[in-house]
């Protein structure tokens, strides 16, 4: 047990608790975490362990080579080369085997959990799961052994670097908002890692009969909470059981320097839920709730909800709000009329907040994703984790396996923003080909575009409600232009997405219902691509399959460019006569000639490269449409 | 991290660092995918994967191209410390971006803590030449001041683009090799034993 006993020794206190609160459960347990305890167990499982002990062997060399990335090089690693030295390998190594490993464990772990509907089965998979768990930690023994003899001795210091540098960085045993910044769900959700992954966990097992009843092996236990605090969270989650993520969930809400309700509302939380009945004690609890702080809110949140899940499930797991409240109550700390309380309302305390399942982001193994809105999805969420890396970095946590993670996460982003550019440029091209003949006819229209860009900012926002007919009608030269400038816009893709599509949205609700109004104004029957908008998109993608519809569009899109240069020439004409008119029309006209040219110049370069049109994307989108939008109103 | 594809020849960490619009990512796009972007997009931070052979040897690259801009210096220093070999990029002409690779020399020095780490400098745009700001034997006087190589390169043309990303690999390998031989010894301290080799300036 080399491997744990760094950890009791740093947490001699927790230690401790820990044995308090279970020791009316598993008194036996508890002592689990000693040597000879280690030793019986592996005695036990000797034979399986020899088993593993190649596969061990080999992956183990794997990890060591310090020049090459580690997901390369699991199996290429010589022999020979690897067994230089004896070391005592700290988690970093180790988890990269386990986290493989675990995948296949997690499969057969999971799948009998999942089955399992009544307590009697559980308790057989429960059996099993026990045989897995303590095969998996044969693996671990193992690797530790493989790894001691072959570790390089630099390894060694590497590794203890490593440790000080998690053990000062720690996700438990910190507040509730500086664990949830050192390990965040890139999903967006404010909720530290561990919480996330142990609630995900069990919410599919709320009908199993042990939930929140069974106590885990405590090295077990310590082994997890070591591995999130050195951000192994893939590594931890694939060893979880029923028993395991109850009590890790717990052990990090009862490592909370100060209850999840905060210490100051406490007494006021207490009070109310002891004084006050139904719907007052909910509105009680809900006014006392929004003056927690956010991200305790929403592990608060979480908790009840899950425990609410738990206690839905009472004909499985025998647990109602009451036996539940009974079991974690000194965990939270808070009363059990408190808890009751929390659980009785959580649905209402709490609509705001839905238990999703957390999809982390995607590694250098695992397929990119092809649509567009999930490749922006996915950028989000890298950007999100490359920020956390860099400031965990920035603080000082840096090692082997972090700057690994950067460097991957970067090419993630890198080839994700590659392959966003490279849809908008096929999207381009295509919008190109129509442009080309949108353009003989009326060469004047690249030209017509730009004007509109004076109005744009300021009518945009007003224009849009005001006339929702017109709106219709003239989104069409202005979605032109935009789906031209995607191209360039890539580049900070990341940053802008959303901004990207809502844009990309806006235009396209409002049209739906006015279709028809299209024909008296002479325009062709183009919005029956609007509400396919995004469609529209994917059928550039599949261009291939497409190239009908594409031709119909085409036709479409040529007499469109046609109108936009005809109304364009209108509004120059017009346009200082209504401009006192329009009260809504605030541009002047030396900005108006000042865009203009910006666009002229724009737009010659776009008729050679589309492409630099791409910095100018949303002003122009948007000068398009409002530049159409005033020129209706100036017609009408 | 995570799962790890099978195979995995040598892994060389190459960063590419320089002022903004020298052509960093540029001559990145082209030594990855043959193709030339004229148009100018800063970079953040970006990185490449690319299998190649080197001498005749399968090894993979990784590439780094990074901010030119001090907006990004930050971050910038989480990437110089895990490189293995930087290309120090300015364009010829352009006099102030040649100033600015003695910051980035310096920079790189500071946080490797190695003086002899693989590293080139490169004076990209060449096929500019008749609008040459910086004359040849300043970059050359600079080159051998730090005792690096000095190579003229073009994003546009291709010249010199892979010579100087190969070349940098090939440093950065030979200098594996005697790491590993020194480490049979000690290991602690990898700056300690490159410096074993220190050139002198």
């Amino acid at each position: 047990m080399e491997f744990d006993s760094p950890e009791e020794k740093e947490f001699p206190g927790l230690y401790a608790a820990e044995a308090a609160d279970s020791k009316s459960k598993k008194s036996k347990e508890e002592s689990d975490f000693d040597e000879d305890h280690e030793h019986n167990k592996m005695d036990l499982l000797i034979g399986k362990r020899k088993d593993k002990k190649d596969k061990g062997k080999d992956r183990g060399y794997a990890a060591l080579e310090g020049e090459s990335s580690p997901e390369e090089e699991l199996e290429t690693k010589s022999p020979s080369k690897s067994k230089k030295s004896k070391t005592f390998k700290f988690v970093s190594s180790k988890s990269k085997e386990k986290r493989e490993k675990s995948r296949d464990k997690e499969k057969s772990v999971e799948e009998p959990a999942h089955k399992a509907k009544d307590a009697d089965k559980d308790k057989d998979k429960e059996r099993e799961r026990h045989e897995e768990k303590e095969l998996k930690k044969k693996d671990k023994k193992k690797d530790k052994k493989d790894k001691k003899s072959k570790q390089l001795s630099q390894q060694q210091d590497e590794d203890a670097e490593e440790e000080d540098l998690a053990m000062g960085y720690p996700v438990f045993g910190v507040s509730v908002s500086l664990a949830t910044e050192r390990s965040r769900c890139h999903d967006g959700t404010d909720l530290p890692m561990v919480v996330r992954d142990c609630i995900d966990y069990l919410q599919e097992q709320t009908r199993n009969f042990l939930i929140y009843k069974v106590e885990p092996l405590r090295t077990e236990l310590l082994h997890l909470k070591r591995l999130y605090n050195h951000r192994e969270h893939n590594a931890a989650m694939a060893l979880f059981t029923v028993p395991l993520a109850c009590s890790l969930l717990k052990l990090f809400l009862r490592d909370l320097p100060e209850p999840m309700l905060t210490t100051d509302l406490m007494y006021d939380f207490e009070d109310v839920a002891r004084n006050r009945r139904g719907k007052e004690q909910r509105i009680g609890l809900q006014q006392l709730m929004e003056q927690v702080p956010k991200c305790n809110r929403t592990l608060v949140g979480w908790v009840m909800l899950h425990l609410y899940a738990v206690t839905d499930q009472e004909r499985y797991n025998k647990l109602n709000h009451e036996s539940i409240a009974v079991l974690l109550s000194p965990t939270l700390q808070m009363s059990v009329p408190l808890m009751v309380a929390l659980l009785r309302h959580c649905r209402t305390i709490f609509a705001d907040i839905q238990l999703i399942q957390y999809v982390p982001p995607l590694t250098a193994s695992s397929q990119l994703p092809e649509d567009p809105e999930d490749i922006q999805m996915e950028l989000r969420k890298q950007d999100s984790l490359l920020t956390q890396i860099h400031s965990e970095m920035n603080a000082g946590f840096i090692t082997k396996n972090r700057e690994e993670q950067l460097w991957e996460v970067q090419r993630i982003i890198t080839q994700l923003k590659r392959k966003l550019r490279s849809f908008e440029k096929k999207q381009e091209k295509s919008i190109e080909e129509l442009d080309v003949s949108a353009n003989q006819p009326a060469p004047a229209a690249p030209v017509a575009v730009p004007v509109g860009e004076d109005t744009t900012d300021a009518s945009q926002p007003t224009a849009a409600p005001t006339s929702e007919v017109t709106i219709t009608e003239e989104h069409k030269p202005g979605r032109r232009a935009s789906s031209s400038s995607p191209v360039t816009h890539s580049i900070d893709v990341s940053d802008c997405i959303q901004v990207h599509r809502n844009e990309e949205e806006e235009p396209s609700s409002p049209s739906p219902p006015l279709y028809t109004i299209d024909g008296e104004s002479g325009f062709v029957l183009l919005p029956e691509s609007n509400p396919h908008r995004e469609e529209l998109l994917r059928l550039q993608i599949e261009y291939d399959e497409l190239v009908a519809l594409q031709n119909e569009l085409k036709a479409r899109i040529k007499t469109e460019r046609n109108e936009v240069y005809r109304l364009n020439r209108l509004c120059e004409q017009q346009l200082l006569k209504h401009q006192a008119a329009a009260g809504s029309q605030p541009p002047k006209e030396a900005e108006y000639e000042r865009i203009i040219e910006h666009y002229k110049r724009e737009n010659a370069l776009l008729e050679h490269k589309k492409q630099m049109l791409g910095k100018e994307l949303k002003e122009e989108r948007r000068a398009c449409i409002s530049l159409q939008v005033e020129l209706r109103l100036q017609q009408f | 991290m995570s799962k790890k594809p099978t195979v995995g020849p040598a892994l060389h960490k190459v960063i590419m660092v320089g002022s903004g619009g020298v052509g960093k990512s540029a001559l990145t796009l082209q030594f990855m995918y043959d193709e030339f972007v004229e148009d100018y997009e800063p970079t953040k931070a970006d990185s490449y994967r690319k299998k190649v052979v080197l001498d005749g040897e399968e090894v993979q690259i990784d590439i780094l191209d990074t901010a030119g801009q001090e907006d990004y210096a930050a971050i910038r220093d989480n990437y110089f410390r895990s490189g293995e070999g930087f290309l120090c990029v300015f364009s010829i002409t352009d006099d102030e971006s040649f100033q600015a690779t003695q910051e980035f020399r310096e920079q790189i020095l500071r946080v490797k803590n190695d003086e002899s780490i693989p590293f080139l400098l490169v004076g990209n745009k060449c096929d500019l030449n008749d609008k040459r700001k910086v004359p040849l034997s300043e970059c050359q006087l600079r080159a051998q001041q730090w005792a690096v190589p000095y190579v003229e390169t073009s994003a546009k043309t291709r010249e010199n683009v892979d010579k100087v990303f190969f070349d940098l690999m090939r440093e950065i390998r030979s200098r594996k090799t005697e790491d590993s031989k020194a480490t049979s010894g000690r290991a602690k301290d990898r700056c300690k034993k490159r410096r074993l080799k220190c050139t002198l300036l």
